[in-house]
């Protein structure tokens, strides 16, 4: 999925004025003549730059406003390809309340048997690998992973 | 001397060589799994190493990184997928050979020339870094300031990408590091009011989200692509390399000595140390034509080229904490966050640390030799690794790195936001490598800057006043205007009409 020239150096041209807006908010220091506003805007400048030639490139080239790969239209990879930052999203929610080991496990079984691995071999894989990198992070490493549910027990 | 025996003394070390030798085998195994790439290895080894001295932790990097460059070259023999983008240039050419049934002689050409290769490029680390940290230390801000401008101009110059999209992403990685206090002022800016910003974005998590995420999101589409047959190498893998180096020893030092120089330009790498080698073999062979049909002398300079480049990708980390590649970005904030910060003065204060990595670099070339030939005689088996088990694996391998970067959760919403962006630069053509190094050279290109203005007073004139700084200033000068006027040419030609 990507954006043409055009639509991007528009969304880019914003955000540098934003960058700049935000910058404004920056105190001076009387007597000092290079504040901390000098070196952002000198790259929120340099992003409107770049955005600027992306954006009259792009109206010269007149390419579709967005264009769409194959897989994104299937609706089992577009699945396979949300999980990942889905997991990572799920992981952020339910790991401080669920505590690491059981959402690493359910984590890896879910990913492992959506991408079609046997049961057989992703159970056991997925337990062992969450006993080992708990094992390592937690226990080598000290490591503060959240202990959720299992609290009690470890 | 003193410095030397003790350096002796922390690398030989059993913990020291344990953490080599594993390391060493993480990197064989991540180099040889197509879409793993050697970047990414460091990223997921930092946190592992977040914890140790710094002698093993650097070790850690410096083997893994070895041989993951050479084990790239393992599948794009025997499946023509290059294992990492270092190998990608003579991926074709290696696949050519193993259909014409020298898999053997292919193999043991990438194995000994990237061994050879390596320790030309160690060699040179070592000969020319004590000499230029002589020469930096009475360096003032105006020459870091340009120089740290030549590095990441070079990041971008060098990538193949579009200009303009590179110094997009450069502008955005520079403006990422000005998250956070100030260091001048005090103030703090672009934080939000929130807490974990106001400590700047993190560098790690970063990485990891940019190099492992956006990979993970690209290879998740194509996981259940069925793999292909693996060919096997059976026999003596060093037999015919005498005939070979008889033969094409000027190549296997000009791969060498071009990679070498590559490595050392501050923001050029392994990959491009490939590409260029490989074309300059075209370019002077006698046989140009057989070229793509299973030659092995591409290959010699290449393989050479790419496992050069990685020495002396530490010349400008280690003496102006300026990263030569993505890697050494890594290896210059892992040096910061071990309280040392690279410069010229390491090499006066730390000098057993350094040579601490020279003895790694040596030893993680010569262990090259034997483990290349294990994991060569068992590729089926690592390459027969079901995707569908490794992928999430390493998600779970990055959630917990990226957690333990900040012993918090910021550092996975960090990772998953860079890992979101990484994906969508990567769709439209953004690098992301000048990214990653205007982040890691944010800092000191802002203090540099900002310090060489007051010392100025608004005389831009003073930027030159200095005869390496002038000189240095003039070069940088030189590649925009460079890069401008090739800019202006491109693009009435690249608008069809």
């Amino acid at each position: 999925m990507r954006m043409n020239d055009a639509l991007l150096g528009a969304i880019l041209l914003g955000f540098a004025g934003w960058v700049w807006w935000l910058t404004s908010f920056f105190p001076a220091f009387p007597g000092q003549d290079y504040g901390p506003n000098l070196f952002p805007r000198i790259l929120a400048a340099g992003i409107g730059l770049c955005a600027l030639v992306l954006l009259m490139r792009g109206l010269r080239n007149r390419a579709p406003l967005l264009t769409v790969e194959g897989w994104v239209v299937e609706p089992a990879r577009l699945t396979s390809f949300l999980l990942i930052p889905g997991a990572a999203l799920a992981y952020i929610l339910v790991s401080e309340p669920l505590g690491f080991i059981p959402t690493a496990f359910l984590l890896l079984l879910g990913l492992s048997l959506w991408f079609r691995a046997r049961p057989a071999v992703a159970l056991p894989v997925s337990a062992g690998m969450t006993l080992l990198v708990h094992w390592f992070f937690a226990g080598l490493m000290r490591v503060p992973l959240p202990r959720g549910i299992l609290d009690s027990v470890l | 001397m003193d410095a030397l025996m003790q350096a002796f003394g922390l690398v030989f070390d059993p913990f020291v060589l344990a953490v080599i030798g594993l390391s060493a085998i993480f990197g064989m195994f991540v180099g040889a799994m197509p879409g793993l790439t050697a970047t990414m290895a460091t990223a997921l080894l930092v946190p592992v190493t977040f914890f140790m001295p710094p002698v093993p932790a650097l070790g850690a990097i410096v083997t893994a990184t070895t041989m993951a460059i050479f084990a790239g070259d393992i599948p794009g023999a025997m499946l023509r997928m290059p294992g990492t983008p270092a190998s990608a240039a003579y991926a074709d050419e290696s696949y050519a050979m193993t259909q014409k049934g020298q898999l053997n002689l292919c193999m043991g050409v990438n194995l000994v020339f990237s061994v050879g290769g390596g320790l030309i490029g160690v060699a040179v680390l070592i000969a020319f870094a004590p000499m230029l940290a002589e020469v930096a230390i009475n360096f003032s801000s105006y020459e870091y300031f340009w120089l740290a401008c030549l590095g990441l101009t070079c990041a971008v110059f060098m990538s193949n990408a579009d200009p303009v999209k590179g110094f997009l992403s450069l502008f955005f990685g520079l403006l990422l590091a000005t998250v956070g206090i100030d260091p001048a002022a005090g103030f703090p800016r672009f934080t939000f009011d929130d807490v974990n910003l106001m400590g700047g974005v993190n560098f790690i998590a970063t990485m990891i989200g940019m190099f492992a995420v956006s990979e993970l999101m690209r290879g998740a589409v194509t996981v259940d692509a069925t793999t292909k047959v693996v060919a096997q190498a059976v026999g003596n893998l060093f037999r015919g390399i005498g005939g070979v180096f008889r033969r094409y020893w000027l190549n296997f030092l000009r791969g060498s000595f071009i990679g070498t120089a590559i490595g050392a330009l501050p923001g050029a790498g392994a990959d491009i140390a490939a590409w260029i080698s490989y074309a300059v073999s075209k370019r002077f062979s006698k046989q140009p034509e057989k070229f793509g049909t299973g030659e092995v002398e591409g290959i010699v300079d290449a393989t050479s080229a790419n496992n050069s480049a990685l020495g002396s990708a530490w010349i400008p980390a280690l003496v102006f904490g300026i990263p030569g590649d993505s890697i050494t970005a890594i290896v210059i904030g892992v040096l910061y966050m071990k309280g040392m910060n690279p410069g010229p003065t390491v090499f006066q204060e730390n000098p057993q640390l350094i040579y601490s990595v020279f003895l790694i670099f040596i030893l993680a070339n010569l262990i090259m030799l034997p483990l290349g030939w294990v994991a060569i005689k068992s590729a089926r088996q690592i390459l027969r690794v079901p995707r569908n088990l490794l992928l999430p694996v390493i998600l779970l391998f990055c959630l917990v790195g990226s957690f333990a970067m900040t012993n918090s959760l910021y550092g996975v919403v960090l990772m998953l936001c860079m890992g979101i962006l990484g994906w969508i630069m990567e769709e439209h053509g953004i690098p992301i490598a000048p990214l990653i190094l205007g982040l890691v050279l944010g800092e000191l290109l802002e203090q540099t800057f900002v310090q060489s203005m007051i010392k100025a007073d608004g005389d831009y004139l003073d930027f030159f006043s200095r005869p390496i700084a002038g000189v240095l200033g003039v070069v940088t000068l030189t590649i925009w205007l460079v890069m401008l006027a090739r800019g202006f040419r491109r693009g009435p030609v690249a608008a069809p009409a």
